[in-house]
């Protein structure tokens, strides 16, 4: 029997937004919901959201069980102790059980070094995966804070999903103006419009990979992914994913794709990724694609300079056997990356 | 608030924080593990260290099962559908003074150990039984084992249909320490009606008349005896035993002529640690064993009781090179009952037996039934783990998960040592 890489570890779910962005109601009504049965919330100010007429215990000084099965925690003195107290304490049988985490950012977090903690810290990469980042943006600041603030614009642009809040309160014109700003910043983001906090905890739980199964969750993490078979459909796609019409955010951050036909070696692969990461890793701020090493369908995903380990999927998903990469990166040109993995895999054709 | 609320504010808060923890103390545990049914078997649910799954030639898969004590014998339940486990036959034992605890089926031959609780009682040895037609097993033969100095059968391992290895009392054996008294015996059942001994070992100084010098005792209350606990032969390597041997340590007997077997390696953690050896499991592609202890006294008093990963490239020099990571301490060890190491699913060389070099299955006692993945023994992993609340009636206060049998199709059969019975779950890692 082989072990799943990722299958039986405990998925994260990471939800931020800016000040206002209409978080701390999300979560308030996303805490009571009846399909959050056995999912901890760790929340940045547990006060805020008003649980006490839902409270059936204290397990412990930071955890509450709701009546729905709902465990709130307070946030420790940091992420990791956080998560590690969250462990240990289900471990030992001193709170319930649970399946999955949502963890809220603060207004301000950069989203990066908390997914990068979870990649990193030894421990909780043994035990958590990362799940996805949901950001919210509200409709009536969104745009101005976009602007103004550069963490919003990295809240955005490393996002599985967006939330637009308080669309009720603005003209749909305004909502569709910043539908296509949300686009500009990052194309493969689902987005979608929440009013008064009201969200199933189906539309942003499992939007990660869960298993090595070349299953649905990897068709929904890589939906946004090319899918061409010819030269002549793969050009039209790179116009499309390089988005050169839509270079139109003053961040200079957007989202491109490359598709690779000749399989690579892991070395090769490997090398070309340390290269760029050690170049302009700060300004790549989402990679994900799956990889043809050797034709082994291999996925991976990076945020800036840090990389998850690489898992193989149990099968292909389809007859494409053609690498596929999606960047969200920062002043970066595609072509420079597509001649820097060209230039790894000619080295290593020829040392070969 | 006058200062009456406030003294009856704050028993409150007590008394639903007593209520929460007791509440906590009593819920299920699991990790990546999934109940699917439990069995308390009829009211019998106190189950020993004898599981085996028979695939039937009907079709029906019975999961068979040796009683921690009497008056229960053996039951068979019919799992073919693990989320619906039927009891099919359950039979008694001649009086209560004796126990099965231990059986195998190889086809549709099963063998069931008999141990008494003082020596010289009988029945003490092992039975044959057919059991084509399981609701109604039939006895072939009986050996006897039993002796002045004799107690009879603790365990046996039945794998090929022709050979019972066992830990086991002599009519001929007397020990130079009671505690002593059973040793590994193989006995020849390749003619079911007719079984004979053809081979035996015991730890040198055991046995009156030995040459070499009593062995030294485990300081009091550890000291638990130098017998055989599992005896274990795999068809990778017909020419050795992996024997626990309780408070001797691990062996590793060359049984290539079984009427002079040898010491091929052998490797004892205590002192300073706490004995009672249980099972060696080889890991044969490996050149690694996992040898689990037992934990025998209850709220931690032998503790600790561990697994441990031993290096055997060289049989010669085994070395320790890991222990696997326990359960959290603080929150088990005062919980009831024992808590600590003790039966391994051991990759019985049977069709219906969970195969792997590299997961392993343990039971706990009241930390439960827990899986673990061996890829890297120097640093061995959690991966999964099931604590079910405190059975009905349990005199421990708390789950005692006895022993865990896995099918090939990684449904794990786990039992209760008292009232709990029968827990099936399914692993989803």
């Amino acid at each position: 029997m082989e072990r799943d890489p990722l299958k039986g570890k405990l998925p994260v779910t990471v939800i931020s937004g800016f000040l206002g962005s209409g978080k701390t109601t999300l979560i308030s009504k996303l805490v009571r919901h009846p399909g959050m049965n056995r999912v901890a919330v760790v929340i940045n100010e547990i006060g805020e959201i008003g649980i006490d007429h839902d409270l059936v215990s204290m397990s412990s000084e930071s955890v509450s069980l709701l009546a729905n099965g709902c465990l709130c925690c307070s946030v420790r003195s940091d992420l990791q102790e956080t998560l590690r107290a969250l462990y240990n304490d289900r471990r030992a049988g001193r709170i319930p059980d649970f399946d999955r985490i949502v963890l809220e950012t603060t207004g301000l977090a950069d989203p990066a070094s908390v997914i990068q903690t979870l990649i990193t810290d030894t421990m909780l990469v043994a035990q958590f995966r990362f799940d996805g980042l949901v950001t919210l943006v509200d409709a009536v600041n969104g745009s101005s804070t976009l602007n103004q603030q550069s963490e919003s614009v990295k809240q955005v642009s490393l996002a599985d999903k967006i939330l637009i809040t308080k669309t009720d309160l603005v003209e749909e014109e305004v909502v569709s103006a910043l539908r296509d700003t949300l686009r500009s910043l990052n194309q493969n983001a689902e987005q979608q419009c929440v009013t008064q906090g009201l969200v199933n905890p189906e539309e942003i739980l499992g939007l990660g990979l869960s298993s090595r199964k070349s299953s649905e969750a990897y068709q929904r993490l890589f939906s946004g992914l090319p899918t061409t078979e010819t030269e002549e459909e793969l050009d039209k796609t790179q116009g499309r994913y390089l988005g050169l019409s839509q270079r139109s955010h003053p961040s200079g951050i957007e989202t491109f794709s490359l598709v690779f036909k000749e399989p690579f070696q892991w070395d090769s692969f490997s090398a070309a990724i340390e290269l760029l990461t050690d170049l302009r890793g700060a300004d790549l701020l989402r990679v994900k694609g799956i990889i043809n090493v050797d034709g082994r369908p291999l996925v991976i995903q990076g945020v800036q300079h840090i990389f998850h380990p690489p898992v193989e999927l149990d099968e292909w998903p389809s007859e494409n056997r053609d690498s596929r990469l999606v960047f969200i990166a920062r002043k970066l040109q595609p072509d420079s990356i597509r001649l820097l993995f060209e230039a790894s895999r000619s080295l290593q054709a020829t040392s070969k | 608030m006058t200062k009456q609320r406030v003294e009856s504010f704050i028993v409150c808060l007590i008394l639903l924080i007593l209520e929460v923890t007791m509440a906590l103390a009593n819920e299920s545990m699991s990790r990546n593990m999934k109940l699917l049914s439990q069995s308390e078997l009829d009211g019998f649910g106190g189950i020993g260290e004898g599981i085996s799954l028979q695939q039937a030639a009907d079709g029906r898969r019975i999961l068979w099962l040796a009683h921690e004590s009497a008056p229960k014998n053996f039951t068979g339940v019919d799992v073919t559908d693990p989320r619906n486990p039927r009891v099919i036959v359950q039979t008694e034992l001649p009086h209560s003074n004796v126990r099965s605890n231990s059986l195998d089926v190889f086809g549709n031959l099963m063998a069931v150990a008999y141990q008494t609780k003082t020596v010289g009682l009988k029945p003490a040895g092992f039975d044959l039984f057919d059991v084509s037609t399981p609701e109604n097993p039939k006895l072939i033969s009986h050996f006897d084992c039993s002796g002045p100095h004799s107690r009879g059968v603790h365990a046996l391992w039945f794998v090929d249909g022709k050979t019972v290895h066992m830990s086991s009392g002599s009519s001929d054996f007397t020990p130079t320490n009671p505690l002593d008294d059973q040793f590994y015996r193989i006995v020849d059942v390749s003619n079911p009606s007719q079984p004979r001994e053809v081979g035996r070992w015991w730890y040198p100084g055991t046995r009156v008349g030995d040459d070499a010098p009593p062995p030294p005792r485990m300081r009091a209350p550890l000291d638990m005896g130098y017998r055989a606990h599992n005896t274990n032969v795999f068809p990778q390597r017909p020419d050795r035993a992996y024997v626990g041997y309780i408070d001797g340590g691990a062996f590793i007997l060359d049984i290539s002529n079984p009427s002079k077997i040898q010491v091929a390696g052998q490797w004892n953690h205590s002192p300073p640690f706490n004995g009672f050896t249980h099972t060696v499991l080889p890991l044969f592609s490996r050149d690694l064993l996992v040898v689990s202890d037992e934990c025998v006294l209850d709220d931690g008093v032998d503790w600790p009781k561990l697994v441990w990963m031993v290096d055997s490239r060289n049989e010669k020099n085994l070395v320790p090179i890991s222990t696997f990571p326990n359960a959290p301490v603080d929150a088990f060890i005062k919980k009831g009952g024992r808590f600590g190491a003790h039966n391994l699913h051991e990759n019985l060389p049977i069709p219906t037996s969970f195969q792997s070099e590299t997961i392993v299955i343990g039971t706990f006692f009241n930390a439960g039934v827990r899986v673990f993945d061996t890829s890297n023994p120097f640093q061995v992993e959690e991966l999964a783990y099931f604590v079910p609340s405190t059975p009905r009636l349990s005199p421990a206060g708390a789950v005692q998960i006895n022993d865990v049998f896995v099918d090939e199709k990684q449904i794990v059969y786990a039992v209760d040592r008292f009232t709990g019975g029968l827990y099936t779950l399914e692993l989803t890692i």
